[in-house]
């Protein structure tokens, strides 16, 4: 899978997990930018990333990500 | 030496004078000044201890440098400090707890055991400052910061005064930066931390310190008094803890402030919250930033395959925790628990994360917004109730009698004072709640004359209003 595509995935759950329809994710994107991504959702994103792609990470990946770039490229790691 | 004290205004002001005219030279004389300054500061409020913090701040900066030189092992040094830090915390505040308990639970059993209670006492702040350099540890092994070479500028962080006592929690992520700045004065920075402070002593000495007698006087003889008194008990309590907690730490914030220093945030105006969610976002924020940093989320992603049980679990836990922090009391687990109940509903609804932020400059919430500000406010005023009973029997012992049929019946003779100056100080609240503090925004809102005349006003009411002098009830965590 395509980084654009993983991508248009994740801001695809961000928006359904938050609620949200105008957040549009980039690169850079961290919490601090985002209303409602806080911690305690984040764990329900990364449960919805993960059932999305069928993968699976580990406590020290997700604590390790520190923006939507850096969580993307963990999983295309995996979901290659 | 406490804030509200005199002989701290003496000491503050030696302090001021020397920080930003004598030890301004370099970036290590102000933070060398800190340290000894924290160090007497500490001394004064308890001597006996200073060696103990002294040697956790040697203890764990070598800890520190130690991780970092060897990442084989680094595992098993963080282990170590874990093991000082909650180990000694434990070790003085939970373990005659734990014996009493130990020793009850056999009892149930008709078992008798003969274990000898010791005679502890608790280094002052030992709450706050084992958290301190948990977090420090922590944040290396996790690779969020990296060890500081510089032992001033780590024991500063440790001890730093204005926050060495009751808070806020600042994580080292975000102090020892501010640590390796030189500070430069800033004058609408220290004009700022001049009027927290204000409001701050405003809060402690003037609401907390009046309700502290009625609420004595309550809980003292609950059993003679109808429920509707119990009910103003109760909700002059949640004015008491509010104001005074909060109150300390507007000032330790503004002291900060005066000294080119921004440490956490503690309070966001809690009794406005909407559910409980929101109110622990706004309650005791650094120490509820701090579990859910190095608490919740590990223990959420652990759990992450059990759906909404997993995070039923993680708060749960997380909230037995908050309320063990605050001392060795099975009142203080029930009330942690309590909240961590609270929480089960909205869990399972899926609105424990949706914002539910109060519209901006409303002068009058919503029907919707007070409707969910007084129910989430009588939850948390009743969990205060446990919190300040001494024993669990006591507190079930307050709500059967609030909840009696003598609720209905007039309450013994109200301290109207008490009552004026909280609803003077939520009113105010309200009114500045787009602020970081009540008066934060007064720069903008009032012309100077007004300002002055409501600041003359506020330094009044604490001189001719003030309360009979109470201990700030965050010292004995």
């Amino acid at each position: 899978m395509d980084r654009n595509e993983i991508f248009k995935h994740v801001n695809e759950v961000f928006i359904d997990v938050l609620d949200d329809g105008n957040i549009v994710l980039s690169e850079e994107t961290t919490a601090n930018d985002v209303d409602d991504w806080d911690s305690l959702n984040h764990i329900q994103l990364v449960v919805a990333i993960e059932k999305l792609f069928k993968i699976r990470f580990s406590s020290k990946e997700i604590q390790s990500w520190k923006n939507v770039g850096e969580m993307i490229s963990c999983i295309q790691g995996k979901a290659a | 030496m406490i804030f509200d004290r005199f002989s701290f205004l003496i000491f503050f002001i030696i302090f001021f004078g020397l920080y930003w005219n004598v030890f301004n030279k370099t970036i290590k004389m102000q933070n060398l000044l800190i340290l000894g300054g924290s160090y007497v500061f500490y001394a004064f409020a308890d001597w006996r201890f200073l060696f103990y913090l002294i040697g956790v701040s040697a203890f764990n900066f070598w800890l520190g440098m130690a991780m970092e030189r060897s990442k084989k092992h680094s595992r098993l040094l963080l282990w170590l400090g874990l093991l000082q830090g909650i180990g000694g915390l434990a070790f003085v505040k939970y373990f005659n707890f734990f014996i009493s308990s130990f020793v009850d639970l056999f009892a149930v059993v008709h078992i008798t055991l003969n274990l000898q209670l010791i005679n502890i006492m608790i280094p002052l702040g030992i709450s706050f400052f084992t958290f301190r350099t948990l977090s420090y540890l922590l944040d290396i092994d996790k690779g969020k910061i990296k060890a500081t070479t510089d032992w001033v500028n780590f024991f500063t962080y440790v001890a730093f005064f204005p926050t060495l006592i009751s808070g806020p929690i600042d994580k080292s992520r975000t102090f020892m930066p501010q640590l390796e700045k030189a500070r430069v004065f800033d004058y609408n920075l220290a004009v700022d931390g001049m009027r927290q402070i204000l409001w701050g002593l405003f809060k402690k000495v003037v609401v907390a310190n009046n309700c502290a007698k009625i609420v004595n006087d309550t809980f003292m003889d609950y059993q003679h008094l109808p429920g509707s008194t119990l009910l103003y008990g109760a909700f002059f309590y949640a004015i008491e803890i509010y104001a005074d907690f909060s109150g300390y730490s507007d000032m330790a914030i503004g002291i900060s402030k005066l000294l080119g220093f921004r440490v956490s945030k503690n309070f966001d105006y809690p009794f406005f919250a909407q559910n409980i969610a929101e109110y622990w976002r706004k309650w005791h924020m650094s120490l509820t930033s701090w579990l859910t940093e190095y608490v919740f989320t590990p223990l959420s992603i652990s759990f992450r395959d059990w759906g909404k049980a997993g995070l039923c679990l993680a708060i749960i836990i997380n909230f037995a925790i908050v309320g063990i922090w605050h001392g060795a009391n099975m009142t203080y687990v029930l009330f942690g628990l309590l909240h961590g109940c609270y929480f089960i509903p909205l869990i399972l609804n899926g609105t424990m994360n949706k914002k539910k932020k109060l519209i901006k400059g409303n002068v009058i919430p919503s029907l919707i917004e007070l409707f969910n500000i007084i129910r989430t406010f009588i939850l948390v005023m009743l969990t205060f109730v446990v919190f300040r009973a001494d024993t669990v029997s006591q507190a079930f012992d307050y709500y059967r009698h609030l909840f009696s049929s003598s609720l209905f019946s007039m309450p013994v003779s109200l301290n109207r004072f008490a009552l004026f100056a909280s609803l003077l100080m939520l009113g105010i609240e309200w009114l500045g709640r787009d602020g970081e503090y009540a008066l934060a925004d007064f720069q903008i809102k009032w012309t100077k004359a007004m300002r002055w005349a409501i600041y003359y006003m506020i330094i009044f009411a604490i001189f001719y209003y003030a309360g009979s002098e109470q201990q700030f009830i965050y010292f004995q965590f």
